[in-house]
């Protein structure tokens, strides 16, 4: 006894094409980062290919130069700064909004319109600004700012969601039982949103962290870990590039994870 | 003094609203609103939606401020107090049960505010706990509980405080029917129980009936009647709350004249006589509107009965714990009748002649 014939798939064809865009679309994706990742470990004192052996030295330099480390020190030191400095202004500003502020959607627009403005318009702009205003460039007045600027309206964006989702009755019932608006947010409001608070913070991190082009005007002496990283590519193809490259990617897709599975949390305890 | 604000001061008032009125723009949400709330009643602010029955309960509680009038809480003014510094907690609608928090900690939330002693909040914690029988649950998750406990929990977080009045917005209304019925006896028992003021907003009559002392019926952000839910439903005092509360038929008459009995007469164009309360400030010969409940008009088979209003059964509802005769009497006129299940007659098919009669005190006429 023989199974009956199984009806033919009317679909296989596009099933097939479906599999093959998937792969090849995952591949355009994916593909350059495995190459850097394979690249390096490269034994090669010229960056790229052929392949002449395994080696994990190129890592051992970049953790030991003192260009890379300090560059990561700035970065690191300047990203908590403008991500500490943006969360709190958009957390301010979004509990402002709530209350229906006159000029709201005025004040809304403005804060947003950066967002359009092309990264290398808007380091021209600083860089102007700066110029003017006798500002000398450095990485505690003119890459802070330059990045509060650029991060301020995405911190916003991401928060105000969360904040205008609040149960305004939540406060309601906190003050009918006796607490002060300082009471409020402290006991009930903060403890709600600091989830949102810290992926907001984490997110403007990683923003900071990777901005380039801006800071690339004002950067002046001190650098950032992408200022670095773009020099290094335009006066040597240093052979340790990729290694470096890695780290980098590293770094940001942690935080990202971590900002994304903070959000998560907070998403689920609003 | 006047003689209410001397009720007032002498403390058994525990609510005072005083010609309260509440404007948005041209549109008022409450309109020279006054009544008083007794200490230790079960209060009802019962009326469609949108008829400032929330309004006026938030406006207690200072989460509304009325533009007109004062209200007076154990005699004292409160429009200055901020909610945080009323005499008055709260249970929301939708409960607003602090997610972050434990039950233990809900309940505890405004002792811990006051800055009570550790000890003390933990103890008044755990005996409100059990009053709502809920003393297993204190480390639970307030998403662990069913609806029915979360009711508790909100009770008791109110409670916990013990308020001069406990305002209540329609806390029952996410329930499903038996849930509800089951928290409407707790709600009650814990009132008796702890002798509390309640003021409960609700839009559905059968809860305020069932559960309290006085009701005031709203509608258009104006008071229609204050009274016992005995006296709204027997004595409606306007078509409003005749309609609103209950069943009943409305007809259209004209007063013919005053007995000695205290009754009057009156007879619709479609030439229904009645007989009924005589109207306290109505002219001899005033139009009135002739209230009778579904329930108090009688149907009988013609051939059973010597006396009452020839009329044929138009139609017959069947309705579980009643039957609904609608009937049309002779000259026209539509009457329903609701009969209890098991009532001789309940066979009456729909065409059949019959006679209705009804007793004259069960007759309200109002004078519009």
């Amino acid at each position: 006894m023989s199974a009956a014939p199984r009806p033919r798939d009317p679909y296989r064809w596009w099933r097939a094409a479906l599999g093959l865009y998937t792969t090849l679309f995952l591949g355009f994706l994916y593909l350059p980062l495995v190459v850097i990742v394979v690249l390096s470990f490269n034994n090669s004192t010229s960056t790229g290919f052929p392949l002449t052996g395994a080696t994990t030295k190129w890592y051992g330099q970049v953790l030991n130069s003192a260009d890379l480390l300090a560059a990561f020190g700035n970065s690191m030191a300047v990203g908590a700064t403008a991500a500490a400095i943006s969360t709190a202004l958009a957390l301010l500003l979004a509990l402002g909004f709530r209350h229906g502020v006159r000029g709201q959607s005025l004040v809304l627009n403005l804060i947003l319109l950066p967002v359009l403005l092309p990264g290398i318009v808007g380091g021209i702009v600083l860089l102007i600004f700066f110029g003017y205003m006798e500002v000398r460039s450095d990485l505690w007045t003119t890459v802070l700012v330059a990045h509060v600027n650029y991060v301020l309206p995405f911190a916003f964006l991401t928060l105000y969601p969360r904040v205008h989702g609040f149960d305004r009755a939540l406060e309601e019932a906190a003050m009918d039982l006796g607490a002060t608006p300082m009471q409020v947010f402290r006991h009930v409001v903060w403890p709600i949103l600091m989830p949102a608070v810290v992926a907001t913070a984490l997110f403007a991190f990683t923003l900071s962290f990777d901005e380039f082009i801006r800071t690339v005007f004002v950067s002046g002496h001190d650098r950032t870990i992408p200022v670095l990283f773009w020099l290094l590519v335009v006066d040597e193809i240093a052979p340790y590039l990729p290694a470096m490259a890695v780290v980098i990617i590293l770094v940001s897709t942690a935080l990202s994870l971590a900002a994304f599975a903070i959000g998560r949390r907070a998403d689920r305890a609003t | 003094m006047p003689r209410e604000d001397r009720e007032a001061a002498a403390g058994a008032v525990a609510v005072a609203i005083r010609k309260v009125g509440k404007r948005f723009g041209s549109v008022a949400a409450l309109d020279d609103v006054s009544l008083d709330i007794r200490r230790g009643e079960f209060f009802s602010l019962l009326g469609p939606s949108g008829c400032g029955k929330t309004t006026l309960l938030r406006s207690i509680g200072g989460f509304e401020a009325p533009t007109e009038g004062d209200i007076l809480i154990e005699g004292r003014s409160v429009l200055h107090l901020a909610p945080y510094e009323r005499p008055t907690n709260m249970i929301f609608q939708h409960l607003a049960l602090f997610p972050h928090l434990g039950v233990r900690d809900n309940v505890g939330f405004g002792l811990r505010m006051k800055g009570a002693d550790r000890a003390e909040t933990a103890r008044r914690v755990q005996e409100v706990l059990r009053l709502v029988r809920l003393e297993e649950y204190g480390d639970r998750r307030v998403d662990q509980l069913s609806g029915g406990q979360r009711q508790r929990v909100a009770m008791a977080r109110a409670l916990v405080n013990d308020p001069a009045v406990l305002l209540l917005d329609e806390p029952l209304g996410a329930l499903d029917l038996q849930l509800r019925l089951q928290m409407q006896e707790e709600l009650r028992r814990l009132q008796r129980q702890l002798g509390a003021t309640f003021v409960f907003v609700t839009h559905d009559q059968g809860e305020a009936m069932a559960m309290s002392d006085r009701i005031a019926v709203m509608n258009a952000g104006r008071l229609q009647q204050v009274g016992t839910p005995a006296e709204i439903y027997e004595r409606p005092a306007n078509r409003f709350v005749a309609t609103f509360v209950g069943h009943a038929n409305l007809v259209e008459a004209r007063l013919t004249g005053r007995r000695q009995d205290g009754f009057a007469e009156a007879v619709s164009a479609d030439g229904l006589a009645f007989l009924g309360q005589a109207p306290p400030h109505a002219g001899a010969r005033d139009a009135v509107l002739a209230v009778l409940r579904h329930e108090k008009l009688r149907v009988h088979p013609s051939d059973t009965v010597q006396a009452g209003v020839a009329a044929s059964v138009v139609e017959r509802t069947y309705m579980g714990s009643s039957l609904r005769f609608t009937c049309r009497a002779q000259g026209g006129a539509i009457l329903t009748a609701d009969t209890p299940n098991d009532m001789p007659g309940r066979d009456i098919a729909e065409g059949a002649a019959v006679l209705l009669d009804w007793s004259p005190a069960d007759v309200v006429f109002l004078t519009e």
